[in-house]
């Protein structure tokens, strides 16, 4: 058979040095916006965890002294707040609680909705039976379950990131039922069946990695609307409880003053901007850079 | 010698259901309707037909990547439709697929190496090392070089996809591969490559194949015996050499017909099949070609034919296969002596340049 054994040859011409693609992080790093946005990321979660050694003082020191002290007035660099608290460590611990919001819903919210997506998705008989509950929980806004779990535990934070998380499952199960359904029809799919896999790894290594694009979109856009939910709810008083820092209640609490010290509302505000498109940035950057096919 | 395939009695029927609520069934389809082939050790089946005749389906029950609705098949003598739970496993290391869409059969996320290996991993088989060998081994085997292992499925071309989707199938070493249109959505160059790896590997691995296709073209270069569907239903299967010759369905003769040949003389002497194929829903009573055949009687359309021996080694379904008229045509290649002696001319001097570069 000499066309047989011309053929190959034919197809692959001798390639002198295979080139392999970059890695994950060097392709992120590599894209000027995505490494800023990574850069920045990384500074904030720093200055969340190192709060206490970064702070110049104690959060619930107060000085009425000094009480809305302006940005920029001798040993309080970003003023003071109402009650004469030093902005820059209050920045610095709200910080720490909003991420605490942000990240623990999306992560739960998203892991538990995911989990029931792709069972919507992978087993049609439960699909009905699930997705109806999801438009169940759908139908309720996610402060009703603020006040509700904060009725039943008492308002605080663990109220806050349940209630947004049990907000976030079903957004997740939708997006992620409806990808898992789109990847599940692809011949690959097929493929891996007719190996004979079992459903575990067949859901984990061929569907799930899949479904990540649409994942990633969600969870960085929603990580910015669970923070300003969480600040809502703060500022509803079922969230963060005076006099513990958290950016959404200092920014409800600087609505006050706003035309006597704005920076008391302003910071906050633009601290959760930053943190909210950093994050937004990054999660673009890093879906782009997941993608094999991407890859150049 | 016991078949290693042996299908017989073979339907899929989808149940048609209507209204939002309170489910009612409105027909059925039947995509596959009582199917009877078997393939022998070695050996490759071409299963032809037009789109939507149950090929793939056929395909797929063959291999219980779905659920027969009737039915039996027969691996190697062990019932597939009654095996559950490891032994299918077991079973399903011995049948391969390959795919009609080199596009949508590898997993994007998976690196080549990854996705040939992943049937190793499945059925445990060697280790990590050994893995990385056999599939360096099986990339040279389907013509393309180890470290094609570390590289995604987009950087592949369509033709070097469809080896890549050959090597995954074939790295559990299985008997049987059924081949879904393997080389359909590739362009006709590309085609004779994959054709001629497949039929290689074939003699080298005593491979069966389950062949289907609707390109008639290739299956005369690649199956030993040829399959034809309509609608559901098997309406004559034969060797390739009989059937291509000596068609003895209205059906197949129509098939063949319809293969255009560069011959002016044939001008005005082919009919082609009017009408469409009826659906599935509502399949002729009788004979189901008898809406289209150009030589229906009375009686085709009340009585079914059984696919029945009209010849040593050809079966068909047709109540008047012995006394078809003949059309005068010969199925068996257009090109006139003269063509093929230039075209064999053409062949060897391209194959001097070949070896001169």
């Amino acid at each position: 058979m000499a066309s047989a054994t011309t053929a190959p040859a034919a197809v692959t011409p001798p390639v002198p040095a295979p080139r392999r693609a970059p890695g994950t992080l060097r392709r992120l790093v590599r894209e000027p916006v995505a490494a800023a946005a990574l850069l920045l990321a990384i500074l904030l979660v720093l200055a969340a965890v190192l709060a206490p050694v970064l702070a110049p003082t104690d959060p619930f020191d107060n000085d009425l002294g000094s009480a809305m002290a302006v940005p920029g007035t001798p040993g309080l660099l970003l003023g003071a707040d109402a009650q004469g608290r030093d902005m820059i460590t209050r920045l610095l611990f709200g910080l720490r609680i909003t991420f605490i919001i942000g990240i623990a819903s999306v992560l739960l919210g998203g892991f538990v909705g995911a989990l029931v997506g792709f069972a919507a998705a992978f087993y049609r008989r439960v699909d009905g039976l699930l997705m109806r509950l999801m438009d169940v929980l759908l139908s309720f806004p996610a402060i009703l379950f603020g006040l509700a779990l904060a009725a039943i535990f008492g308002p605080g934070i663990p109220a806050v990131v349940l209630a947004l998380s049990v907000a976030t499952v079903p957004l997740m199960a939708r997006i992620v039922r409806g990808a898992a359904l789109v990847v599940m029809r692809q011949d690959y799919i097929e493929a891996a069946r007719a190996t004979g896999m079992g459903d575990a790894r067949l859901m984990l290594r061929h569907v799930a990695p899949n479904c990540l694009s649409p994942m990633f979109v969600f969870a960085t856009l929603r990580f910015g609307q669970v923070i300003l939910l969480g600040s809502a709810l703060s500022f509803l008083g079922l969230g963060a409880q005076p006099p513990m820092a958290e950016l959404g209640a200092m920014a409800a609490e600087g609505r006050n003053f706003l035309f006597f010290a704005p920076h008391i509302a302003v910071l906050p505000c633009a601290l959760i901007f930053v943190l909210v498109l950093s994050f937004n940035l990054l999660g673009d950057a890093l879906r782009d850079a997941l993608d094999p096919r991407l890859r150049v | 010698m016991t078949p290693l395939l042996e299908v017989a009695g073979l339907a899929k029927h989808y149940p048609v259901k209507q209204g939002v609520i309170r489910q009612r069934e409105v027909g059925t389809v039947r995509a596959v309707d009582g199917v009877s082939f078997s393939v022998m050790r070695g050996e490759t089946l071409a299963l032809v037909g037009e789109s939507g005749c149950g090929k793939s389906t056929t395909a797929r029950l063959a291999l219980r990547l779905i659920e027969p609705s009737a039915g039996s098949i027969r691996f190697d003598g062990q019932d597939v439709t009654k095996v559950t739970g490891g032994a299918m496993r077991a079973l399903r290391r011995r049948m391969q697929i390959v795919f009609q869409d080199p596009y949508a059969s590898l997993n994007p996320r998976l690196t080549v190496g990854d996705a040939i290996a992943e049937p190793m991993v499945v059925h445990g088989i060697g280790n990590d090392r050994s893995r990385q060998d056999r599939v360096q081994e099986l990339l040279e085997l389907v013509g393309l070089r180890p470290f094609h292992a570390t590289r995604y499925p987009h950087e592949f071309s369509g033709g070097q996809r469809q080896r890549i989707g050959i090597a995954r199938a074939l790295a559990v070493e299985p008997d049987l591969v059924v081949c879904d249109e393997p080389v359909s959505a590739l362009d006709v160059s590309i085609q004779a490559q994959v054709v001629n790896l497949m039929k290689d590997l074939q003699a080298r691995l005593g491979l069966s194949y389950l062949f289907i296709a609707h390109d008639l073209a290739v299956v005369k270069h690649m199956a030993d015996r040829v399959a034809v569907m309509y609608l559901g239903a098997i309406m004559e299967m034969g060797s390739k050499a009989e059937l291509f010759a000596n068609p003895r369905h209205p059906y197949t003769r129509a098939l063949l017909a319809a293969i255009p040949h560069p011959d002016p003389s044939r001008r005005g002497r082919v009919t082609p099949l009017g009408g469409d194929v009826p659906s599935p829903m509502a399949v002729p009573a009788g004979c189901r070609f008898h809406t289209r055949c150009p030589f229906a009687q009375a009686r085709c359309r009340e009585e079914v034919p059984l696919l029945r021996e009209v010849a040593p080694g050809q079966q068909a379904a047709c109540h008047f296969s012995e006394s078809l008229p003949d059309a005068g045509l010969d199925y068996s290649g257009g090109l006139t002596p003269a063509a093929t002696t230039r075209l064999a001319l053409y062949d060897r001097a391209r194959q001097r340049a070949g070896v001169g570069s």
